[in-house]
């Protein structure tokens, strides 16, 4: 758990980062956001003390982090950044390495974490253990990057716009693996970004900081649905804020029953209906298309919605595709329900249900 | 897609394999030719007679050449060893925090000792520290420090500033990225410096016999006094070898640590 309580950065009498309160709890994917120069990057080294605050004070689990002796507080906190920091004459098993040897482990120890990390990551040991940073692709040494904060077993993970340099699709890869990362670690991480899709996709908490201030501290829905000012209502951005929103919403809060019927004739009464084959598994859709609504369409795998799926990515199918229905398959691929354009419109659940 | 790539690394690997091995040649037929001349210079007595008829003693004899060469290295390496040692030591002190405001003066210092020619710093030293080694290393040793430390500093300036913030934020003490980041990261370009500074000082040390310190400029100075060109030419080849040897020794020494840009 971090709190920073008052925290205060100062530079020649002006306050660039302005007692700043919050806490992140155990777990959390904690993201730091806002226009260029509001302090996010201030703000995180002061965690991990490469900046002194000039105010406040910052609890790491309980210590308070200007008590500690700062090379040990340091090598219990990951830190990876955007240019990747690599020592370049180190192999990418050595500088994965680093801090458990800053830390004295047994080698064999050592060896086996950096194997572990390196398949985190799905950087085979055998290819890349003894390739140098030069020879790596900015998404491999972005990894190791990452995996190097990761070596020691940190308590906490700080990240500094560690997917800025990269290319979108090499970005967006990243962004799934951090996902799955964070999943799979259960680490607790502060990660500072300005691109809000990136926020909005990664965080369980967004603190949205400007001029040093922090205006609203919420869940990513909380900051869609109730932005603090028009500040916030403009940083998110109101041109496509309700696709922005279906991207933090799932197909299984928009589930409806999905109709069988036997027959590949259309009953005139329902506007749609699905065939399953023996096994359950949705085969055919009768009606409900975009361009012929008596057709009988044979059901795609490219248009098969799962209930973890984004609302976002279920409407891009259904509008790519030209269905108005898809059908809702659980992981064996049976057929589970379905979810439709008139869906989107309104939530099957409580609202509290969205909210997480 | 592939293949043309591949192969073209290949060849590039190739030629710089051959390139390696062509050096290697070199360098082993130069070092057979100075240790073969510093021990059987005498052997040339006949070409030496062919080529001054007019000489009766074509051939240095006062010394033998190897004493001559080993006292010449011995030069060097006392005072490469001064300059390296105080160069890297200045360069380290105003790159760290505390010594910072020292840069310009130092930086500036080091370049005045290389503006006096060597005879002026000899001229100045003997009366300090009388005829022979002594005034001789002070010379050298004070001509050897400025690309000592001018690579200092600029190796070490070379480290990027996110290198030395991860260092640090991994938890690295001071001393430890010192050793472990910066130091290994600049060592090419201080290396170089070393270089520079000690092939200045394999030719500077001839001048010592000036001062009567033994070196292969004994017999270089011998000549010149007693209009011996063949002395002259003796001494030079013996220099100009070791010097392009040790040249090419450096150079092998800091291909090693290239890390790929
Ligand atoms: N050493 C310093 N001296 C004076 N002002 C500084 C110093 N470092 C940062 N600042 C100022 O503090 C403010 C916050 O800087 P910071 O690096 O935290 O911004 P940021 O939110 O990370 O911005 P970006 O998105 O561009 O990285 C900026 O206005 C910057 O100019
Ligand atoms: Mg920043």
């Amino acid at each position: 758990m971090i709190e920073l309580k008052g925290l205060t950065k100062r530079y020649a009498g002006k306050s660039v980062v302005d007692d700043i309160s919050l806490t992140l709890e155990d777990g959390e994917f904690g993201v730091l956001i806002g226009p260029s120069g509001c302090g996010k990057s201030t703000t995180l080294k002061m965690i991990n003390r490469l900046i002194p605050a000039s105010g406040g004070q910052i609890l790491l689990n309980g210590d308070d982090v200007a008590d500690l002796p700062v090379e040990q507080l340091r090598r219990r906190i990951g830190y990876a950044i955007q240019s990747t920091g690599l020592f370049p004459h180190w192999d990418v098993a050595r500088n994965i390495a680093t801090v458990p040897q800053l830390l004295k482990w047994p080698k064999s120890r050592i060896d086996d974490r950096v194997d572990e990390l390196m398949a985190l990551f799905h950087l085979d040991p055998a290819e890349f253990r003894g390739k140098y940073p030069h020879q790596l692709s900015g998404g491999q040494a972005q990894r190791v990057g990452v995996a190097r904060a990761l070596a020691a077993d940190p308590e906490v993970l700080l990240m500094d716009e560690p997917f800025g340099a990269v290319d979108p699709l090499t970005r967006e890869v990243l962004q799934a693996e951090m996902k799955r990362v964070h999943q799979q670690t259960g680490k607790t991480i502060v990660f500072v970004t300005h691109d809000m899709d990136e926020a909005l996709s990664l965080a369980t908490r967004i603190a949205l900081l400007n001029q040093g201030r922090l205006v609203q501290y919420d869940r990513p829905i909380e900051l869609m649905v109730e932005p603090a000012d028009d500040f916030v209502r403009e940083f998110i951005g109101q041109a496509d804020l309700g696709l922005k929103l279906l991207s933090r919403r799932w197909v299984h809060q928009y589930q409806r029953e999905a109709r069988l019927q036997q027959t590949e004739t259309l009953d005139s009464l329902h506007a749609h209906g699905w065939l399953i084959d023996d096994q359950g598994r949705p085969s055919a859709l009768a009606g409900a298309r975009l361009d012929d609504a008596d057709a009988i369409t044979r059901v795609k795998p490219e248009w098969i919605a799962t209930p973890e799926m984004s609302m976002k990515e279920a409407l891009s199918r259904m509008v790519w595709y030209r269905v108005m229905v898809l059908p809702v398959v659980d992981d064996a691929g049976k057929l589970i329900g379905e979810v439709g354009m008139q869906g989107v419109m309104g939530m099957q659940d409580e609202p509290e249900g969205a909210l997480s | 897609m592939n293949a043309p790539v591949a192969s073209s690394h290949r060849a590039s690997r190739l030629t710089q394999v051959r390139a390696r091995a062509s050096g290697n040649l070199v360098l082993g037929g130069l070092i057979i030719v100075l240790v073969a001349l510093t021990l059987g210079m005498g052997a040339l007595e006949p070409l030496f007679h062919a080529l001054f008829p007019e000489l009766r003693n074509p051939l240095y004899a006062r010394d033998s050449f190897l004493n001559l060469m080993l006292a010449h290295i011995g030069l060097v390496l006392v005072s490469s060893l001064i300059s390296v040692t105080i160069g890297i030591a200045a360069g380290l002190f105003v790159t760290r925090p505390v010594g910072r405001e020292f840069e310009p003066m130092v930086s500036s210092l080091a370049a005045i000792g290389q503006t006096f020619p060597p005879a002026a710093v000899l001229a100045i030293a003997v009366p300090l520290a009388g005829f022979g080694f002594a005034p001789t290393i002070i010379a050298l040793s004070l001509y050897g420090l400025l690309p000592v430390i001018q690579n200092t500093i600029a190796g070490l300036g070379t480290v990027p500033q996110t290198t030395l913030e991860a260092a640090r934020g991994n938890g690295m003490s001071r001393t430890q990225i010192l050793m472990r980041v910066e130091l290994p990261l600049a060592m090419r370009v201080i290396i170089a410096g070393i270089r520079v500074s000690v092939i200045i000082n394999i030719g500077t040390a001839t001048i010592g016999s000036t001062v009567g310190a033994k070196s292969l400029g004994t017999p270089l100075i011998a000549g010149l006094v007693g209009n011996n060109l063949a002395y002259v030419i003796q001494g030079a080849l013996l220099v100009g070898l070791l010097a392009i040897v040790t040249d090419l020794l450096f150079e092998r020494l800091e291909r090693r640590y290239s890390f790929g840009g």
